[in-house]
């Protein structure tokens, strides 16, 4: 594995110095590109409401969008509480996806029955179907069953997002993971349930923790199940920084503020765990 | 410590058959070696005697108990992984100390030490008991998977191609450190290698195996000097034993062999094949003798008239590969008994023929002289 940022070795080839002003031009212009929405949402959250539809970047900054989605101006807001929420049932799909998908991913990694295939690709082919067509067989399931706005409903239904991703990568680490470690340590006299929690989690935790990053970040990000699935009680950010485009009054800066602050718990996650996200994601490090 | 024995394992991969009616028995206190080629089903034999591939047919028995339902953890045995298989989030102690700290074999921490000190004495790294295993050598990563074979007692110890890695130098220091250990622990032994001279110089037995099938199990003396068929004879010795066909004739004083072109004639101890028949004959390089100038036959030798096909000098000997007719046979002599020997010389073979091996023709031929 090569780690980024490692100085280039001798073998690197010698670039003249104008391919080489020419590439970092290249790359500063793409740079610019790539982040020019992120830049444009910050901007517009800070602007203030005469600015809202203009695009130039030049204007006074003001916080009170902020003040506004977080209800400091004596004005009253949920954004907190659906803020919460969103922690909640994200965080609560990955547990419940981690729990019930680890040992479903090594059991496919391992074991090879008739029809194992089959059912991974069946877990896998929840992800075909866009999520519109089951959603209105499901809202009515919900309301009977009483899961209708509640977190446990959408911690459910995010299931269908999360766990195929949990299980298809994490069979794959499972997959790549030397049998024959295992086997040592049945032969050193451990049980098989000890050698899964002493031998393998251990040297397969950066990709948990990569996988759990990006299950989090699906669920986060997810609209379509809590824009149906949930009303005031357990809606999402997501969802809830459409309000301010309805009515009669439309504020995009409102928007956007509710949107820069809802980007945050994954940046901050992902910088956390960047080291492991390196290592989890270029797996087939584990060499005896 | 414990007998291990094995009877008719089969199992299969597929449509690829790993192991084809497998059966041998290893005494208590016996160092047995699983000689063959790569692909042979040593591995799968050995993994089976571990618990850890289940057999489509046959049974592992181990102290005289049929153990094929038994966990691999409870089957009492120790084994080194052809791939070290080393806990890579551990140090070399960690490693070595892993089976005495597991439910089953655990120790007192004191006594870990102890022991694990010890083992890292014996196989010369104790000065690398804190370092990574990610940071060893081959040879050091070895050592340390050998050593955490030895650090418990066991049954029965199973060691696939321990010594593989190695490079020649240390390899050979190793298989004498190898012997010693054996010999002072006297623990039941399973060892897994492609390497003859591993096989003849540890084992106590030797099953030679080809193809999923036990060819012949036997001491060392007994393979090297009666081996059942074709492949097993040329699996022992360097040069290899060459072989030549021919035919069976009669001559006056009992049978004879003669080369397909004819150049190629020998007499032959009593064979159990009848005149005419197509077979195929055999003689160790070490077994013949080259014979220079006009020297007379010693008795009991015959000689065969040749010219030199190849030369090529390996320190002190010579490995000179003579041509008779079609045939080509390799023959080791001093360096200085050849030394005015070029190639296409005409030098004549002695042949004793009690040390010529007869065998029915094809790759595994079945020996039909004594």
């Amino acid at each position: 594995m090569t780690a980024p940022g490692r100085p280039p070795g001798p073998e690197t080839r010698r670039r003249s110095p104008v391919a080489a002003v020419a590439a970092n031009i290249a790359l500063v212009v793409y740079f610019a590109f790539s982040l020019l929405p992120i830049a444009f949402i910050i901007a517009l959250s800070l602007k203030a409401d005469r600015d809202q539809t203009t695009t130039y970047l030049w204007f006074s900054p003001t916080f009170d969008n902020y003040r506004t989605v977080l209800g400091l101006d004596g004005g009253g807001s949920s954004y907190v509480r659906f803020f919460l929420a969103s922690l909640t049932t994200s965080v609560g799909a990955v547990l419940v996806s981690l729990v019930i998908g680890i040992p479903a991913a090594y059991a496919a990694a391992r074991w090879r029955f008739k029809g194992s295939d089959n059912l991974m690709f069946t877990l896998l082919s929840f992800r075909f179907a866009p999520e519109l067509l089951v959603i209105i067989p499901l809202a009515v399931i919900y309301r009977q069953l009483g899961l209708y706005d509640t977190a446990v409903g959408m911690i459910w239904v995010l299931q269908l997002v999360t766990m195929p991703l949990v299980v298809w990568i994490l069979r794959s680490f499972f997959a790549d993971f030397p049998v024959e470690l295992e086997e040592a340590a049945l032969l050193d006299g451990y049980s098989r349930r000890r050698v899964f929690v002493k031998v393998v989690l251990p040297l397969v935790r950066p990709g948990i923790a990569a996988v759990s990053l990006l299950a989090f970040i699906f669920a986060w990000n997810n609209f379509i199940f809590p824009f149906t699935l949930t009303s005031s009680n357990a809606q999402t950010v997501t969802v809830s920084s459409l309000a301010y485009l309805g009515g009669n009054l439309v504020r995009f800066n409102l928007v956007a503020a509710g949107a820069v602050m809802a980007a945050l718990p994954p940046l901050v996650l992902a910088l956390f765990i960047q080291r492991y996200l390196v290592r989890g994601l270029s797996f087939g490090a584990v060499k005896g | 410590m414990a007998s291990v024995e094995v009877r008719g394992l089969r199992k299969r991969y597929g449509r690829t058959t790993a192991l084809d009616d497998v059966s041998f028995e290893v005494a208590d206190g016996e160092f047995f070696c699983l000689l063959g080629p790569s692909g042979a089903g040593k591995t799968t034999t050995l993994k089976t005697l571990a618990g850890l591939v289940e057999p489509d047919a046959g049974e592992v028995v181990i102290d005289g108990l049929p153990s094929n339902d038994v966990e691999p953890t409870h089957r009492g045995l120790a084994m080194c992984f052809e791939s070290y298989a080393l806990y890579p989030q551990l140090d070399v102690y960690g490693n070595l100390a892993s089976p005495l700290r597991s439910p089953l074999f655990r120790l007192p921490a004191s006594e870990v030490d102890a022991k694990v000190r010890a083992v890292a004495g014996t196989l010369g790294i104790d000065g690398l008991l804190e370092r990574p295993v990610t940071r060893l050598s081959n040879g050091q990563r070895q050592r340390v998977a050998l050593g955490r074979v030895l650090v418990r007692p066991a049954r029965a110890y199973l060691l696939d191609e321990p010594l593989a890695h190695l490079d020649a130098k240390i390899r050979a220091s190793m298989r004498a450190e190898l012997k010693t250990i054996s010999r002072d622990l006297g623990t039941t032994t399973v060892y897994v290698t492609h390497d003859y001279v591993e096989a003849l110089s540890l084992a106590d037995r030797i099953g030679v195996i080809r193809d999923g099938r036990i060819l012949q199990a036997g001491t060392p003396e007994e393979v090297w000097a009666r081996p059942v068929d074709a492949f097993v004879a040329r699996a022992f010795g360097k040069p290899r034993m060459t072989l030549v066909g021919g035919g069976l004739t009669d001559s006056a004083d009992g049978p004879a062999f003669v080369s397909d072109d004819g150049a190629l004639r020998l007499p032959l101890p009593p064979v159990d094949a009848a005149p005419g028949e197509a077979v195929q004959v055999g003689v160790r390089p070490r077994d013949l003798r080259l014979r220079l100038g006009a020297d007379e036959v010693p008795e009991g030798w015959s000689a065969v008239e040749g010219r030199v096909w190849v030369l090529e000098h390996l320190g002190r000997a010579t490995e000179v590969t003579v041509a008779v007719g079609a045939a080509r046979l390799a023959v080791v002599a001093p360096r200085a008994a050849v030394a005015g020997l070029t190639t296409d010389d005409r030098v004549s073979l002695l042949i004793r023929p009690s040390t010529v091996h007869v065998f029915a023709t094809g790759d595994e031929g079945k020996r039909v002289s004594p």
